[in-house]
């Protein structure tokens, strides 16, 4: 058993809180992303399961077993790091084998491990290289096998694929997904990149200043964000706001009044909303939006930019709101800036926000999720 | 049309790199003939008779003026070897503390945050400021009590004390720059806070420590103060302290201390070159860039 529990965890520094509480359960062999912006305490929540940072309050409990008070080493964790933290002075068999021995573990077993994950991660003929003779993705590949040579209870990334170029992210990416679906142990992996979240999560824990803003799989969290932070937070572009007025409720849903579009149905209920409420924002993701007809369509927008990436491209509009609205489109679009264009919502599309950033729960669950996980 | 002008601008643009390269060649030549000048003339005098010496002191030895009396006379003194390895001791012992106490109190106050951190490092940088000879009556006061006056191990801690302050501002500041996961790492890992410092910081500091050494080094070496006042026995002499039995209040054996002093100055040049090797070496080993 190695699932980990957090009871109303705690830190904080002197008089200044930087978590706020955290309760969270994560089960045994489940990949658990934390993500949100820097400084929302993700690192530091990592830093306190790994033993690194003492708990100022509440309880970490690693399968079953309470680890506040057990030390780094003792916990069964192993933990990879942004910049490596390989020991320079070490070769990668070395590296490997450190903790081992320092374990008093006998030297075929260590060596029987270390060739192991050498193996499972390609290292074979490095193994006698000093870490300042790697390049950045075998570095990291290093890190992580040092991290399976201690056949750890939970794996612990603390964003190691930040100091990666683009290209080397994608493959080692991938390479850590398939670890997961080998070992098929417990891992806990911390990120800025809301794209590393989606595509390697199982459940992702969505954070935001020390505290827990959502939890659930990729999809629930892209159709269902349970605030606006998280909706703006999950998908890329991020999700286009508008400034909306609650005019009232029906059968359908919420009517909002939004300036540039008129007055539309949400088919959202009301669940936790007011009576009183009025302010509102709307919410689209840009790759919800249909391009129209500008004379017979419900929204128009004059086009700022253009960015055109081959298959797709992001159109950014001027819609009469403050930030820029942006569109998704096909990559054959033949606009161009300075044009209108028409827009047009599917309902089912929208998000609505009340004033304070609830959102308002859609009526029915996004089709993809009502299908049994992981069948 | 475009050719010439360009090579005419090109001329005078290596011109001026070269000329350039010239004058701060020229400033260092200048700087480094000053320094090395007074070394090189006492080597040289030293291989003279006392007749060569002061007749012709700025000339090279030659058949009439070589001799190797003053080497010998130094050789033959019995207990000239006593002071070398008093030296050496002093020096090495010193400098083993100096370093290792050094890293130490600047892992501590580099890696951990507790109370009075801050103060506690402005108190052992203070120490840069004050001269430690302003101490001398208080030293030698300590010393008495102690029962150390005339042991090598007075004039130890004394350069110990000397030589810490200046270890441990330079060693905190770099290991400030250390990554924290490395050390995190290890803790994971398993090993001891002792152990982390000895295993890890140790050899990640190595080519600091070889600056340290050799900035330190050269005073405890050169230093005829603390010898003449703490440890003047014949026994504990040093070289620097047994160089002037050879100046007499009426007659100096110049020969004997020119051969003396060019002696004494092997084991540091030998140390010396055994910590610049780990300082280049440390350099170019890209031990910054990770």
């Amino acid at each position: 058993m190695s699932d980990l529990t957090l009871r109303n965890v705690i830190k904080s520094y002197g008089s200044t809180k930087v978590i706020h509480g955290v309760d969270l359960q994560v089960r045994d062999g489940e990949f658990v992303v934390f993500v949100g912006p820097s400084g929302c305490g993700k690192s530091t929540l990592l830093r306190m399961i790994a033993g690194l940072e003492s708990i100022t309050g509440g309880e970490v409990a690693i399968g079953g077993e309470i680890v506040n008070d057990i030390s780094p080493a003792d916990r069964g964790i192993a933990m990879v790091f942004q910049s490596y933290a390989l020991y320079p002075h070490k070769d990668v068999y070395g590296n490997m084998a450190f903790a081992l021995r320092h374990a008093g573990v006998d030297k075929a077993e260590i060596d029987a491990r270390v060739q192991r994950a050498a193996d499972i991660l390609g290292l074979r003929d490095l193994l006698h290289r000093r870490p300042k003779e790697l390049s950045g993705g075998q570095r990291q590949r290093v890190a992580i096998g040092r991290a399976i040579v201690r056949d750890p209870k939970i794996f612990l990334f603390d964003e190691p694929l930040s100091n990666l170029d683009a290209a080397l992210r994608v493959q080692m990416r991938v390479e850590i997904l398939r670890l997961h679906q080998r070992l098929k142990t417990t891992m806990i992996y911390v990120t800025h990149d809301q794209v590393e979240a989606m595509t390697l999560a199982d459940r992702i824990v969505v954070l935001h200043g020390g505290r827990i803003a959502q939890v659930g799989t990729p999809l629930e969290l892209y159709h269902h964000p349970d605030s606006i932070f998280v909706a703006g937070f999950i998908g890329s572009p991020k999700m286009n706001f508008l400034e909306a007025a609650l005019t009232g409720w029906s059968q359908e849903g919420a009517h909002v009044q939004v300036p540039s579009l008129g007055e539309i149905v949400v088919p959202v209920s009301r669940q936790g909303g007011s009576e009183r409420e009025t302010g509102a924002r709307l919410g689209i993701r840009p790759e919800h939006v249909q391009l129209a007809d500008p004379a017979t369509a419900a929204m128009r927008g004059e086009v700022l930019v253009v960015e055109r990436l081959g298959g797709e491209t992001y159109l950014h509009l001027d819609v009469g709101a403050a930030d820029p609205f942006v569109v998704k489109t096909d990559g054959a679009v033949s606009a161009r800036s300075g044009e209108h264009v028409g827009l047009a919502f599917p309902p089912h599309a929208l998000h609505l926000f009340s004033a304070s950033g609830a959102a308002f729960p859609h009526r029915e669950r996004h089709r993809t999720l009502a299908e049994p996980q992981g069948a | 049309m475009n050719t010439p002008v360009r090579t005419a601008r090109a001329r005078t643009s290596r011109l001026r790199r070269i000329s350039g390269t010239a004058s701060v060649h020229a400033v260092l030549l200048g700087y480094t003939l000053i320094a090395v000048f007074p070394v090189f003339l006492v080597m040289m005098n030293s291989f003279k008779d006392r007749r060569g010496i002061f007749g012709e002191p700025l000339s090279l030895p030659h058949a009439g003026t070589f001799s190797l009396e003053g080497y010998a006379t130094v050789l033959s003194e019995g207990s000239f070897a006593t002071y070398f390895g008093n030296s050496l001791i002093v020096t090495v012992a010193s400098l083993f503390l100096i370093l290792f106490l050094g890293a130490a109190a600047a892992h501590a106050l580099a890696e951990y945050r507790f109370r009075f951190n801050a103060l506690l490092k402005i108190y052992m940088i203070v120490g840069i400021m004050v001269p430690i000879r302003l101490g001398t009556v208080a030293i030698l006061k300590l010393m008495v009590d102690l029962n150390l006056v005339n042991t090598l191990l007075a004039l130890i801690l004394v350069y110990t004390a000397q030589g810490l302050p200046v270890a441990v501002f330079i060693l905190t500041e770099f290991m400030r720059t250390l990554s924290r996961d490395i050390k995190d790492c290890a803790r994971i890992d398993g090993l001891s806070e002792y152990r982390i410092f000895l295993e890890v910081v140790l050899p990640l500091i190595r080519p600091v420590l070889a600056t340290v050494a050799v900035f330190s080094m050269i005073p405890i070496w050169n230093d005829l103060w603390f010898p003449l006042i703490l440890a003047s026995s014949d026994a504990t002499k040093t070289v620097t302290l047994g160089v002037q039995q050879f100046i007499g209040q009426f007659t100096v054996n110049w020969g004997a201390v020119l051969a003396a002093l060019s002696i004494a100055i092997l084991p540091v040049l030998g140390l010396y070159a055994l910590f610049s090797r780990q300082l280049i070496a440390g350099i170019t080993s890209g031990a910054v860039k990770g």
